[in-house]
């Protein structure tokens, strides 16, 4: 990795992220590999789990970025790396124009403040043996000199901000429901004034009737505190009602990219339309055709080296085709909408053709193979 | 009591025909016919705890008709999942215990049942299927093996003939080639199979009814989309009604006829799936619909309601969604316990001054009005 001065840093434009004067997060070809061994006495070739494979975007201030896909196509993992809770393979994370690899203490400190989370399961991320003004507060005890008597008062003043009333500082976890228990992690995640608080899966957890408070209160907070949200979620209708902007992720590569509207407007990628096309309606009369890709998800173990959606693409993939071989970049189809671009990911009228679920068709395909299998024998 | 006004059975029969007609979800016409299999009606499952008795299930009163799918809707703790499992009888006891009510299903009361006879009904006529297909079948038993234990236990079918169901049972399902598919493991089929092999073990039987309890767990949409597509399939090709149990109006929208919608123990609301959609009454079924975000659309500002859900140990004995209401109601309007009347051919509601905007076109219906 190259080693960088911290002043004065030039950061790369990358394909669909290029710096806009309030981005406060630029995460730049970013690859995160797991070495999941293959080889016996150091003979064979080492085996790569490519989690996130060079992936680069913004978040500004002030906005929310969302990162959709299947569960494995690296988008929990990017948040990881983001947090620190994993290091990174290769590529570059800037912090307020800063890499934070090479930060000094004082500043990794700082990065360290400005930058929380919010867990999934509010079951799992809150400690049942510590009381909800032990959990809200410590990270006021580890980064901050305040008193005893502040800190309680912070808390306190935390729990309304959430919605929960200060007496509960006195109370254990399993003492709230779940989206109570989701306002004790928010309240944590604010306690040091963050700038950037990252979202996983925040509402998915929770009953569909607590879903929309958190929303809204996410929303608020962001309004009041000018936070910026980087949110992992596989619910686009969350995502489009939360996020400014978004990221489509397949086997840990960005597919498409830009401002969330464009995008629900008008998706490129046919893997994007899939994953709309799946999504639940919101109404009896809606109907939409439903778009099945041939194939499942392939592993993320040693992908080819070409485009990965490849194997999944109802097109015929001519193999001496440059982007077989070699990955694609992000073009910019319209202003802030990016795309992979190649001649079998685009979600033209032969690729939709090609891939609406057709449940005549299938009857036949199993009766031929029927028929196939009787001949045979 | 939960207690129907009832329209004749005239007027009901015609209703069906006309509602058979309608497309009500996105898969083309629906399979639902007029014949009810299955009928709970009045079920109380109540737990002794030692904060008090929970009342889990508190008169709980609906009806499955043969190629219909039944969405029964509601937040954890709303006895939605206990009411199916007081179905099956599963229902742990102590400190369960079913206390009132009846299960009829092709003109039995399960509730009578000896536990002998009560095994017979269990994965037969009524059966279960899970939602999780990599964790539902058993790594060290072939497709086979697995699919044939429920028809050599209900059918006591050996030999061929119990080949001859296995292999038809999986190819209801779609698999392809399932002559071959029978002898694999579930390690050797993808994911997407192996969903259709829970599929084919929950129609192996002829069961007359399904019972699909979502778990919370988060599924992927597609995979999610996949396992609708394929209970939709089973319900096509073998006719059954399917209890769909889950929180998510989503899923109600694209799945199911009609649905009824529960709170504390209670349903609030039951109707055909358009006119729950279009012309919702309870302010607790509004206000599921509403709080979703949509995908069509960019939506302002979610509305939300307020409050959390109740503690069952502890329900008022009017109506329980009172505090979470967002109408103006003098107190003792919260205080009566409201009835559950049928307002319109097969649309009930559960009449109360605090959740219901329109208590007073229809308030002729009940006594407390």
């Amino acid at each position: 990795m190259a080693t960088e001065t911290a002043t004065p840093v030039v950061i790369e434009d990358a394909p669909g992220a290029s710096n806009p004067s309030d981005t406060i997060l630029q995460v730049r070809r970013l690859r995160k590999w797991f070495d999941v061994g293959g080889r016996f006495l150091g003979i064979g070739q080492r085996s790569w789990l490519k989690a996130i494979d060079d992936v680069s975007f913004d978040v500004r201030e002030r906005r929310t970025f969302g990162l959709v896909g299947e569960s494995g196509c690296g988008k929990t993992t990017t948040l990881k790396v983001i947090l620190g809770l994993e290091e990174p393979t290769e590529g570059h994370i800037f912090w307020q124009g800063e890499d934070v690899a090479t930060m000094t203490r004082a500043g990794r400190r700082e990065f360290r403040r400005s930058v929380q989370a919010v867990f999934q399961d509010p079951w799992s991320s809150l400690n049942p043996r510590m009381r909800v003004q032990a959990i809200v507060g410590e990270p006021l005890e580890i980064a901050t000199t305040m008193s005893r008597q502040q800190i309680r008062d912070r808390v306190g003043d935390l729990l309304v901000e959430v919605g929960l009333n200060p007496y509960q500082m006195n109370l254990y976890p399993h003492e709230f429901s779940g989206g109570q228990r989701q306002r004790i992690g928010i309240a944590r995640a604010l306690a040091l004034n963050p700038k950037l608080i990252c979202l996983d899966e925040p509402v998915s957890a929770l009953d569909v009737s607590i879903r929309a408070q958190i929303m809204n209160l996410l929303v608020d907070l962001q309004n009041e505190h000018g936070l910026a949200y980087l949110l992992v979620a596989h619910n686009l209708a969350t995502v489009r009602y939360m996020c400014h902007e978004m990221a489509v992720m397949y086997l840990g590569v960005v597919q498409e990219m830009g401002d969330t509207e464009a995008i629900f407007n008008n998706p490129l990628h046919l893997y994007t339309n899939a994953l709309i096309s799946a999504a639940l309606p919101s109404h009896p009369d809606i109907t939409r055709d439903e778009i099945i890709l041939p194939g499942e998800v392939v592993s993320p173990i040693d992908p080819p080296p070409g485009d990965v959606f490849m194997t999944r693409t109802p097109i015929e993939v001519d193999q001496s085709h440059q982007y077989a071989n070699e990955r694609p970049p992000l073009i910019e189809m319209e202003p802030n909408h990016w795309v992979v671009e190649t001649p079998w990911s685009l979600a033209t009228d032969e690729a939709l053709q090609a891939s609406i679920y057709d449940e005549e068709a299938e009857i036949r395909a199993s009766e031929e193979e029927r028929r196939r299998l009787a001949s045979m024998n | 009591m939960a207690q129907t006004s009832t329209a004749t059975a005239e007027e009901r029969e015609h209703i069906l025909e006309d509602a058979a007609e309608v497309d009500s979800d996105g898969f083309g016409p629906s399979a639902a016919t007029s014949e009810v299999v299955l009928d709970v009606n009045n079920l109380q499952t109540h737990f002794a705890t030692r904060w008090g008795t929970v009342k889990a299930v508190d008169g709980v009163t609906y009806s499955v008709r043969r190629g219909e799918t039944l969405g029964v809707v509601g937040e954890s703790g709303s006895g939605k999942s206990v009411t199916a499992l007081s179905i099956m009888r599963l229902v742990p006891s102590p400190p369960g215990h079913i206390v009132g009510g009846e299960v009829v299903l092709n003109g039995r009361n399960l509730l009578e049942l000896s536990e002998r006879e009560m095994t017979q009904v269990r994965g037969g006529e009524v059966s279960m299927i899970l939602q999780d297909p990599m964790t539902a079948l058993n790594p060290v038993f072939t497709v086979e093996n697995q699919v044939g234990e429920a028809i050599r236990i209900h059918q006591r079918l050996r030999g061929k003939d119990l080949w001859d169901s296995i292999v038809d049972a999986l190819r209801k399902v779609r698999i392809p080639a399932p002559e071959t598919r029978a002898k694999d493991y579930p390690h050797q089929l993808s994911g997407g199979m192996r969903q259709r092999v829970v599929g084919a073990i929950g129609i192996s039987t002829s069961p007359d009814v399904i019972i699909a309890d979502e778990p919370t767990t988060s599924l992927d949409v597609t995979i999610q989309a996949a396992y609708l597509r394929l209970l939709r399939q089973i319900q096509r090709e073998a006719g059954v009604g399917i209890i769909f149990i889950t929180h998510d109006f989503g899923i109600v929208a694209k799945m199911c006829d009609r649905v009824a919608v529960m709170y504390a123990g209670r349903i609030v609301e039951s109707a055909d799936v358009r006119t729950i959609f279009n012309s919702p009454l309870h302010e607790y079924t509004k206000a599921l619909i509403n709080s979703v975000p949509k995908l069509e659309e960019k939506t302002g500002r979610l509305p939300q309601i307020e409050g959390q859900p109740p503690l069952l140990y502890n329900l008022p004995e009017g109506d329980a969604f009172a505090p979470r209401s967002p109408l103006e109601y003098e107190e003792e309007d919260a205080n009566v316990r409201p009835e559950l009347v049928e307002v319109a051919p097969g649309h009930q509601v559960q009449l109360s001054r605090a959740s219901v905007a329109d208590f007073d076109k229809y308030k002729h219906l009940v006594s407390y009005g």
